[in-house]
């Protein structure tokens, strides 16, 4: 069977039913243009690749500590990055490592029970959004609460947690139950719903602005469920020790199967920080911000931070990539910055290097796993370009640096 | 063209036992001895040294999502075991990563290696995720790889089963599904059993219908056992059986190679399926009954999956069995997965006690397992990685079997009870050399159908091990002298000296693509992946990572 259909790389649902007469959501479309050609800059002035390369490789040469972030890019791109990160003697982190570790540390210190978009699609009948209207994933209700399952069709419940304001009514519209809730509250929420699943008494007045019977009400709906499904988006989850509201929905969902299913689903994934995660866990057994030192991998969840590494003078360069979206660019720093970029990326301050770069599945073929971790699909290449892909660019640096050392 | 000299051969593909004969390599094969005009490049004397071809692990989690989960769920573990990188010069360079339970994947390469393994085999591959697994094992160094596609509890094949497909249309889908997924064999997990999970069931037996499809996992294992013998895979259908470490299993379990209807069936782990409920602590050994019906049914293979004691990870695809588990959960922290109507994966750290009764008694099964069943071509030596315990510890295991002495004296450590209540010390066998050289090359390579691996005959690939001669079995097996892959030096004591890829391995079956137009409809209507982005196709599999793919033609036999 011919396969005319690519995969998009934009998000993290990675949609994979794209044409040329179903060019996907405006996003899809928007960053499925980009040029060609770019220009490579070295301290300003426009310089051919090999120059840029050079460059990069004297900067990396003269760091004793490099970090290696933004890492938007397919799994080969990854596999590089981590190379070249290794024989630097660099951290590596994603560009969405705040949302990423809300996760990743609530999950390394309890696990949790967790579904697939095609499970979401055939059996979910109650789908709790925590704190998201899921739009940072534009066609997720297209996708995967489409009303055709295999087990007969299914009429879903959905019901939103958040603050009512970021939910535009055509939204609510379809969706049975909106609770408006301060994100900050959502772990508060979580609790009081296990104390009365365990059958305790929660102490008279209000739960996270919800009055008992309320509380109840929901409780009611959740135990009701034939397969649930809470899905949060970690990213949104912008308060201090977010962790522990995402640690608090897994353990109410945990609590949930006692007796009937539930299953949590993290959205997230965008940018290829999935792929980033999955590779890196392989390779070194961390899922990023991982150091690579000379005992071996050193891993810090929370000081291993881009930003606070950057701020505390943890490192003294950055190589950041970001072939996915333009708009991802570094943060502001005073080390020496390396970008491998795409080509329409722009800076209000130059990088000390610039290197343009192929976007992943758009200018050349590879890898990228959906935001559940579990299914890698492959990118196509659907125009032809001049330039490096990341893995490319990252070999040369990587040949130049062991050049200069022999 | 290299000699190796001198050699006491272990080489049981050929009968030879314990022979002193001269090996020759050239090009990377293992050749007839040469005329006097062919001019020898190099030498090695090894006189007094136990040569043996490289071992094959043909059931061991090294690669695919739930050993990512594993991974990402145990910090702790593998501080206790950082690996630092190594550059060998013109050997090559070795990763950094880590070791111990979940390994990274280049530690886990190299350790294989440096115990004289030369290919290991991925069971437990969903093909979901296959995509994933691959690139997983495409960064796994040293050694040849494959993979066992799962099926049994994906909706595709239920929906069949439950219809009364025809068996050649199921046998298509296997055969499909084995292509797509670029995969070995075929293995079923708790048949049926991870997706009655997800219907809310919570435990199923052999002959209990499925909650929704009303299929019963005897018929799943019935057509899957049907469909790979059809297909002509060398591997029997690689069965996970239904219960799972619950006391009293041993009925099903003997239920379950019944369900083959004397087609060859292999079943892995037995270990956790050999159970009684005898004694006040309702747990007992059944291991004499389970080696007996091994013993008197020669379609039956299985391994054993013995436990040792230490921390390690449990993964597995079986969520039904893992939710059960995860009350003993050590450290307490644990991940159930439904996965895209596929099939599911459970990930619970355990740490095994022998002060513990259950722990010390599923010790002593093990071994039981190991000693009573006569035919060491039909026992395989694992221990279900990391599921029994990490597979670095294999020469410890193979130290218990060859040495009484130090079984018996482990023996009296273990908890007081469970010794006495075991018939372990009364067994007095001790494997040797020749049955080690069986159960960990000669006969993985005949179940799997690798004509040119597990043997040291010309034409084989050079995948040779030399090992000094010493009576502390563990030592000798943990440290080998040299490691030839495909012909080339990769390990001198104990220690990696040259990094190489390993190829993958997958067959090849004769299917009728017309079984890809209900798959891809159902795709289109269902799933949220398209069916062609599902299969992998030739040319991806060194994209993945792997040196080569290497095809085994299969020849479909008629139903």
């Amino acid at each position: 069977m011919s396969d005319t259909h690519y995969c998009c790389p934009f998000c993290g649902l990675v949609c994979d039913d794209l044409s040329v007469d179903l060019p996907g959501c405006p996003r899809a479309v928007q960053l499925s243009t980009a040029p060609a050609l770019g220009v490579a800059r070295s301290n300003g002035s426009e310089v051919d690749t090999a120059a840029a390369v050079a460059a990069a490789a004297a900067i990396l040469r003269g760091a004793r500590r490099p970090l290696v972030a933004g890492l938007a890019c397919d799994v080969t791109g990854h596999r590089a990055a981590l190379d070249l990160a290794e024989r630097t003697g660099a951290v590596v982190d994603h560009m969405n490592g705040a949302g990423q570790f809300r996760n990743w540390l609530a999950f390394q210190d309890g696990g949790w029970m967790s579904t697939t978009l095609s499970e979401v699609r055939n059996r979910a009948d109650v789908v709790v959004l925590a704190g998201t209207d899921a739009t940072a994933f534009p066609r997720f209700f297209e996708r995967c609460l489409a009303p055709e399952s295999q087990f007969g069709e299914l009429s879903r419940r959905v019901i939103v947690l958040g603050d009512s304001h970021s939910f535009p009514p055509e939204r609510l519209a379809g969706t049975a139950l909106a609770i408006p809730i301060a994100k900050e509250r959502l772990g508060e929420l979580c609790a009081a719903l296990r104390a009365r699943l365990a059958g305790r008494l929660v102490a008279a007045g209000t739960v996270a602005g919800m009055a008992p019977e309320q509380l109840d009400a929901l409780l009611a709906t959740l135990r009701a469920a034939r397969y649930g499904v809470l899905a949060w988006n970690a990213a949104e989850l912008d308060f201090p020790d977010a962790d522990l509201a995402v640690r608090a929905m897994a353990d109410l969902v945990t609590d949930l199967n006692r007796v009937g299913r539930w299953a949590v689903l993290p959205l997230g994934g965008s940018d290829g920080d999935t792929s980033a995660a999955q590779v890196c866990t392989w390779r070194t057994g961390y899922p990023l911000r991982v150091g690579f030192e000379a005992g071996g991998p050193h891993y810090e969840p929370l000081s291993h931070e881009t930003g606070r590494l950057l701020a505390m003078g943890g490192v003294d360069a950055l190589l950041w990539i970001s072939a996915l979206d333009p708009e991802r660019r570094p943060p502001e720093t005073d080390c020496p910055v390396i970008v491998l970029g795409r080509p329409d990326m722009t800076f209000e301050r130059p990088p000390a290097v610039f290197i343009p770069v192929a976007v992943p599945g758009l200018h050349h073929a590879g890898f990228l796993h959906r935001m559940d971790g579990v299914v890698a699909l492959p990118l196509s290449a659907r125009t032809a370009t001049g330039l490096p892909a990341v893995a490319q660019a990252l070999a040369a640096i990587a040949k130049e640096l062991s050049r200069a050392q022999a | 063209m290299l000699r190796l000299k001198n050699g006491r051969l272990y080489d049981p593909a050929r009968g030879v036992d314990g022979l002193v004969q001269d090996l020759y390599v050239d090009a990377g094969r293992v050749v007839p001895a040469p005329g006097p005009e062919v001019r020898i490049d190099a030498e090695l004397d090894l006189a007094g040294k136990v040569v043996m071809a490289g071992a094959i692990d043909l059931h061991t989690h090294i690669g695919g999502g739930k050993m990512n989960i594993a991974r990402a769920l145990l910090p702790e573990d593998h501080r206790g075991d950082r690996v630092p990188a190594s550059d060998l010069g013109a050997g090559g360079f070795m990763h950094a990563g880590c070791g111990h339970a979940a390994p990274s994947t280049w530690t886990t390469g190299y350790r294989y290696a440096e115990m004289g393994y030369t290919a290991c085999f991925e069971p437990a591959m969903l093909p979901a995720n296959a995509r994933h697994a691959h690139l997983e094992m495409g960064d796994i160094p040293m050694v040849d790889k494959g993979a066992y596609a799962m099926l049994g509890s994906d909706d595709f094949f239920l929906r069949l089963l439950a219809a009364g497909a025809d068996p050649r249309l199921i046998a298509d889908y296997v055969g499909w599904t084995l292509d797509a997924s670029q995969a070995m064999a075929i293995k079923v997990v708790n048949p049926g059993g991870i997706s009655a999970f997800k219907f809310n069931t919570r435990a199923l037996a052999l002959d209990e219908a499925h909650p929704y499809y009303g299929v019963t996992p005897r018929q799943v294992i019935g057509a899957l056992a049907r469909a790979v013998h059809d297909l002509g895979l060398a591997h029997p259908l690689h069965v996970h059986a239904s219960n799972l470490g619950v006391p009293g299993n041993a009925d099903t379990t003997l239920a379950t190679m019944a369900a083959a209807e004397g087609l060859p069936i292999h079943l892995t782990h037995i270990q956790f399926h050999s159970y009684g409920t005898e004694g006040e602590r309702r747990f007992s050994s059944e291991a004499e009954r389970i080696a007996d019906a091994i013993n008197r049914q020669g379609n039956v293979s299985a391994d054993v999956g013995q436990i040792l004691f230490g921390q390690t990870v449990t993964a597995s695809g079986d969520t039904m069995g893992q939710h059960r588990n995860h009350r003993h959960a050590s450290p307490d922290k644990w991940v159930v997965m439904d996965i895209e109507c596929d099939a599911g994966c459970g990930v619970v750290p355990f740490r095994y006690k022998d002060k513990n009764f259950v722990n010390a008694l599923q010790w002593a099964i093990g071994l039981e397992l190991f000693l009573r069943v006569t035919d060491p071509w039909r026992i395989f030596l694992t221990t279900d990685h990391p599921n029994g315990a990490p597979f670095t510890s294999y020469p410890h295991l193979i130290r218990l079997l060859m040495d009484r002495d130090f079984r018996n004296a482990k023996l009296d450590e273990i908890h007081p009870e469970a010794a006495a209540h075991s018939q372990l010390r009364g067994l007095t066998r001790e494997y040797s050399l020749y049955e080690i050289a069986v159960m960990t090359r000669a006969a993985p390579a005949r179940s799997l159908g690798l004509a040119e691996r597990g043997h040291l005959g010309p034409g084989a690939a050079a995948d040779i091990v030399v090992y000094r001669d010493d009576a502390d079995r563990e030592a000798m097996f943990g440290k080998p002298e040299y490691v030839f892959k495909d012909g080339e030096l990769v390990v001198r004591d104990g220690r990696v000296v040259k990094v190489v890829n390993g190829a993958l391995h997958a067959v090849k079956p004769e299917y009728d693509k017309g079984i890809e137009r209900p798959l891809n409809d159902y795709f289109d209507r269902y799933m949220t992946v398209k069916m062609a982005h599902l299969k992998i196709a030739d040319d991806e599999v060194c994209a993945c990572g792997a040196s080569k793919l290497v095809p085994h033609a299969c020849t479909r036999h008629s139903s």
